[in-house]
């Protein structure tokens, strides 16, 4: 993989210094590929270039504006690629991964099995496990199209919207005491709701960075109120928006990246006259629905909003011009419009970056939020071309998704071959992701309403109870579970197993997991039940596929041996299996 | 290369012959081929992490005539011409069991990257590495092989974790000290929880055969460690309940009174490193009465600590150390009506008690408490004098799962020499 990292090196060289200087032709050719050296990678390399070279000419001293000049106040539009399908751009992602596995001889992992399918691109894409009688049904299914019509139908499942709702929440709603009176739900309702309705990234992305009103009428201003400090909108705009972690220069410049100090003010900037409003304290009867953002005609006088260190200075673009602003113009559109906008180099590889990585357990470039440039991709013209297909597709994320879905990298198995084994980039095989604990909790969740739906109601007093306890009040349980399974951290890693005692605890002896209820099994093993059926009932509930034979035979006996009752036992741990507890 | 490795772990994953489970009897064999411990006097170690960075000049490092002098006075201590924060009065009197740090010079101003670098000794990212944390090398380097308590537990906190060491040393949490580990208690009667251990165990094995991952050995390891804990009589370490009032009185009151307790606990059934943290020391608003209040809860809570090791006979086979990820500014900035300091690497103060020091200062500030004039200590020096104290050789090198052999701390000049 280092030597392919040096031949795209060179290439992207002989590229800059304008050996090669193709332009991006329309795409719906699946062959014009590797050969073609994209603009973006060109462009950013340009810039990089100019910004090393300022850089010398004037080395930069931590407390003082830097004028470095920048070269690129009059760009030329990013030539946008013809759309491709999704199913079209799906080949153009095998072709990619396939070539890169071909040049290094390395065979890739067979296509997951449909109950593998179902339940990754479940979990992925609703992020709960589907039913059993749902398992049933899809792994019965002789549609030759069977996993087209499930890509669709989950993408169009309200649940597509509330699980992007729970990512990016965690992004945008930092666990902060400053916090804990700034109401949530509203950001997570909306963020379901646009997903929902597919609204296109950048026109979110706009709203979430240039509102302004109270919660009531404009849930997105939240974002705002649970940052209320320009340096934490900074950071955040880098981070999530940019795939730029920008918060170190900050400070100083710092020694690997590129952002400068002044840079970094400069494009804080933006938010200077950004007034929020601050929480109200609830429990003196606050209601902080009223409260909310608006974007003043000077710096902002808001308590705290600037930090000690703040280097007050006009707006301007990353790497690029300042703008002009009419006296009392506000400044937060023209920053929505750069970051959101088709030219932003950083904008759309960010999103298909992080996308591919929460599809696949891996970014194309690894780290999601501090991407650098892009030839620290395993796959560069991938990530550059899923970039400009996003934006050139007016940045809809269900098709980018539905494209992902349909490749066969992504329907490959997790299963390693011998010789695949150690390959952990290429592709070869899929990752096994952990669980993020909203996962588990819905998984958990679904696993209790079959058995709260098949189980007989509760008789009267003195009896014991014949169904676990429902789950009250929903969100409440929800967050002090994913609280409780965070232990401390801000998000959960899905590449890295973090949950340790205390959650193993929780769901081998708690209420948590509803195979702890002596009675939960008789939901799958009803007095008519065949101990055959009640097993494969189990599996498809909890693991979504069905017992091997020899699972099965061992089963059977061991129901045989400890007794009918004991089927309580196999529901336990097939409960407590990584199997269900991980992504395969 | 990375299954292998993890598969290892798994065997290894630090408990005893505890149940007569085939699963138990996995983990137990290989705990049977764990090196030779290192040994030293000091064998257990207690990190009180005051987490968003202590001001060195309102706690340790009191400078009454500089020009950001805070609203502290200082006050004689135990060990002569040592002075400290007038709100730690009890503590005043351990000081000759212990040393100041003055000369505390980091390279990290943001909280995660500083509170990673002074944990690890290496910088967030470097080499592509994840470094293990103190507590996961003490547990790797003392912990004890058979036990089913594991060697790191971090109380009130996430802390950091073991890196590339694997998930034997990971730390068991605790998040709320008052409610101590729950769901201990299987649900089931103890022959039907050895045949779900059973079963538990073949679809473990079966998964793993088929799928590799190292997620997969993560989730038997903590279930199989988690497992160990339910047999275990010294689960009731966790359980402070059974503390007296009066014992459980004199450490105060709230969350980190009840974790330091806890952790007293711990180091008494031989828990080689326990770190409990107590956050709001990020006073950039308020610093003043932020840094009393927070100063009182230390001081109770720290000196019955002390006193308890002391009855116990553990004190000099214990060190505390008290600290957090840097200083604050020298100078109180102007944030409002109650103004504070902001963050301050570049000079700052951390505390250690027992471990057979006698009241020593290493290093020392300018007038101001802005730079370090005498002996700076960098990280490294500080984790390497920690390693000195616990018998760790902090120049022994482990390998990456790549096979890259990185140290335990890199470029240490430790000071144990000078406290002892």
């Amino acid at each position: 993989m280092r030597s392919y990292r040096v031949i795209a090196l060179i290439l992207f060289s002989a590229a800059a210094v304008g050996l090669s200087r193709p332009t991006w032709a329309v795409a719906d050719d699946a062959k014009t590929k590797a050969a073609q050296k994209f603009e973006l990678r060109k462009k950013l390399k340009e810039a990089a270039d100019a910004k090393r070279k300022a850089e010398s000419a004037q080395p930069a001293k931590a407390t003082q504006p830097v004028e470095a000049a920048k070269p690129v106040d009059t760009k030329p539009a990013v030539k946008l690629p013809a759309v491709l399908t999704p199913a079209a751009l799906a080949k153009f992602i095998d072709q990619q991964i396939d070539a890169r596995l071909k040049a290094e001889s390395i065979p890739a992992s067979e296509r997951t099995t449909d109950a593998e399918f179902l339940r990754r691109v479940s979990l992925d894409l609703t992020g709960t496990i589907p039913t059993g009688d749902e398992a049933k049904a899809f792994l019965d299914s002789t549609a030759s199209d069977k996993r087209e019509r499930l890509v669709a139908t989950l993408l169009a499942s309200p649940n597509y919207g509330r699980h992007l709702a729970d990512l990016w929440t965690t992004k945008l709603f930092p666990r902060d005491s400053d916090n804990r009176f700034v109401l949530k739900d509203p950001l997570r309702d909306w963020f379901a709701a646009e997903f929902n309705k597919n609204a296109s990234w950048a026109e979110m992305t706009t709203k979430l960075l240039s509102t302004t009103g109270d919660v009531e009428t404009n849930p997105e201003v939240t974002f705002f109120l649970a940052n209320r400090t320009i340096d934490k909108l900074t950071d955040a705009v880098g981070t999530h928006f940019l795939g730029q972690s920008v918060a170190c220069a900050q400070c100083h410049n710092h020694p690997f990246t590129t952002v400068k100090q002044t840079e970094y003010w400069e494009l804080a900037g933006f938010f200077s006259k950004v007034v929020a409003d601050r929480p109200r304290n609830v429990n003196k009867g606050g209601d902080n629905n009223k409260i909310g953002v608006k974007e003043g005609f000077g710096p902002s006088k808001a308590k705290d909003f600037f930090p000690e260190a703040a280097i007050k200075t006009s707006p301007k673009f990353l790497g690029e011009a300042t703008p002009k602003f009419a006296d009392r113009e506000p400044y937060r559109p023209a920053l929505a419009a750069w970051v959101a906008g088709p030219n932003n180099p950083y904008f759309a590889k960010a999103m298909a970056n992080r996308t591919w990585a929460l599809l696949f357990g891996r970014g194309l470039v690894e780290a999601v939020d501090d991407m650098k440039d892009s030839e620290d991709a395993s796959h560069p013209e991938l990530l550059d071309a899923l970039a400009l297909q996003f934006a050139a597709n007016k940045f809809n994320l269900k098709d980018l998704y539905e494209a992902i879905l349909l490749s066969e990298a992504y329907q490959r198995s997790s299963k390693p071959l011998p010789s695949n084994a150690k390959d952990d980039e290429l592709y070869s095989h899929n990752r096994v992701k952990v669980m993020l604990p909203e996962q588990l909790y819905d998984s958990l969740q679904v696993l209790n309403a079959t058995a709260l739906a098949a189980l007989p109601p509760a008789k009267g007093k003195g009896e014991p109870k014949a169904k676990p306890a429902p789950m009250r009040g929903g969100g409440n349980q929800r967050d002090q579970f994913v609280t409780f399974f965070l232990a401390g951290s801000e998000t959960a890693n899905q590449a890295e197993y973090e949950a340790g005692i205390p959650q193993a605890l929780k769901l081998m002896n708690s209420k948590a997991n509803l195979a702890n209820f002596p009675n939960a099994f008789r939901a799958f093993f009803k007095p008519n039940v065949k101990p055959a059926d009640a097993i494969e009932a189990m599996y498809l509930s909890v693991l979504s596929r069905r017992p091997t034979a020899d699972e099965s035979t061992r089963l059977l006996a061991y129901l045989d041996a400890n007794g009918r009752d004991s089927a309580a036992d196999i529901l336990w741990a097939l409960s407590n299996s990584s199997e269900f507890m991980l992504i395969r | 290369m990375f299954d292998r490795r993890r598969m290892m772990q798994f065997s290894a994953a630090g408990v005893g012959t505890l149940a007569a489970s085939g699963w138990m009897n996995v983990l137990a064999d290989a705990a049977k081929s764990s090196p030779a411990k290192a040994t030293g006097k000091v064998k257990n170690v207690i990190l009180l992490w005051m987490d968003g960075g202590p001001s060195h000049k309102d706690t340790f490092d009191l400078k009454p005539e500089s020009k950001g002098a805070g609203e502290f006075r200082p006050i004689k201590t135990s060990a002569s011409g040592i002075e400290i924060s007038e709100h730690f009065a009890k503590l005043a009197t351990w000081m000759n069991h212990g040393t100041l740090v003055r000369g505390m010079t980091s390279p990290e101003g943001a909280h995660a990257r500083a509170k990673y670098n002074l944990h690890t000794g290496y910088r967030e990212g470097a080499g592509g590495v994840t470094y293990p944390s103190l507590g996961s090398i003490v547990a790797m380097e003392k912990g004890r092989s058979e036990t089913p308590v594991p060697n790191f537990v971090s109380i009130g906190n996430r802390s950091f974790g073991s890196g590339f060491i694997g998930p034997k040393y990971s730390p068991l949490i605790i998040t709320d000290a008052g409610r101590g580990l729950e769901d201990l208690k299987s649900v089931a009667a103890a022959k039907a929880q050895t045949n779900r251990l059973d079963l538990l165990e073949q679809m473990e094995k079966a998964f793993f055969h088929d799928y590799q991952a190292g997620v997969i050995t993560d989730h038997s390891t903590a279930y199989a460690r988690a497992v160990a804990l339910m047999n275990s009589k010294e689960a009731k370490a966790f359980d402070i309940t059974q503390e007296s009032a009066a014992a459980k009185g004199k450490y105060g009151t709230g969350r980190f009174a009840d974790s330091v307790l806890m952790a007293r606990r711990l180091v008494e059934i031989g828990v080689p490193f326990v770190e409990v943290a107590l956050g709001g020391w990020d006073t950039h608003q308020d610093n003043f009465t932020k840094v009393k209040a927070l100063s009182q809860q230390v001081d109770a809570a720290m000196s019955a600590l002390l006193e308890d090791l002391k009855e116990r006979g553990l004190l000099d086979s214990t060190l505390v150390v008290w600290m957090g990820e840097f200083g604050r500014t020298p100078n109180i900035n102007t944030r409002g009506e109650k103004p504070g300091r902001d963050h301050y690497p570049k000079a700052w103060s951390l505390a250690m008690f027992g471990a057979g020091q006698r009241g020593a200062v290493i290093g020392k500030t300018d007038k101001e408490g802005a730079t370090v004039v005498d002996r700076p200590v960098p990280p490294q020096d500080f984790l390497g004098t920690v390693c000195d104290l616990v018998g760790i050789d902090h120049t022994k090198k482990n390998d990456t799962p790549n096979g890259r052999p990185i140290s335990i701390v890199e470029k240490a000049k430790p000071f144990t020499a000078e406290i002892l």
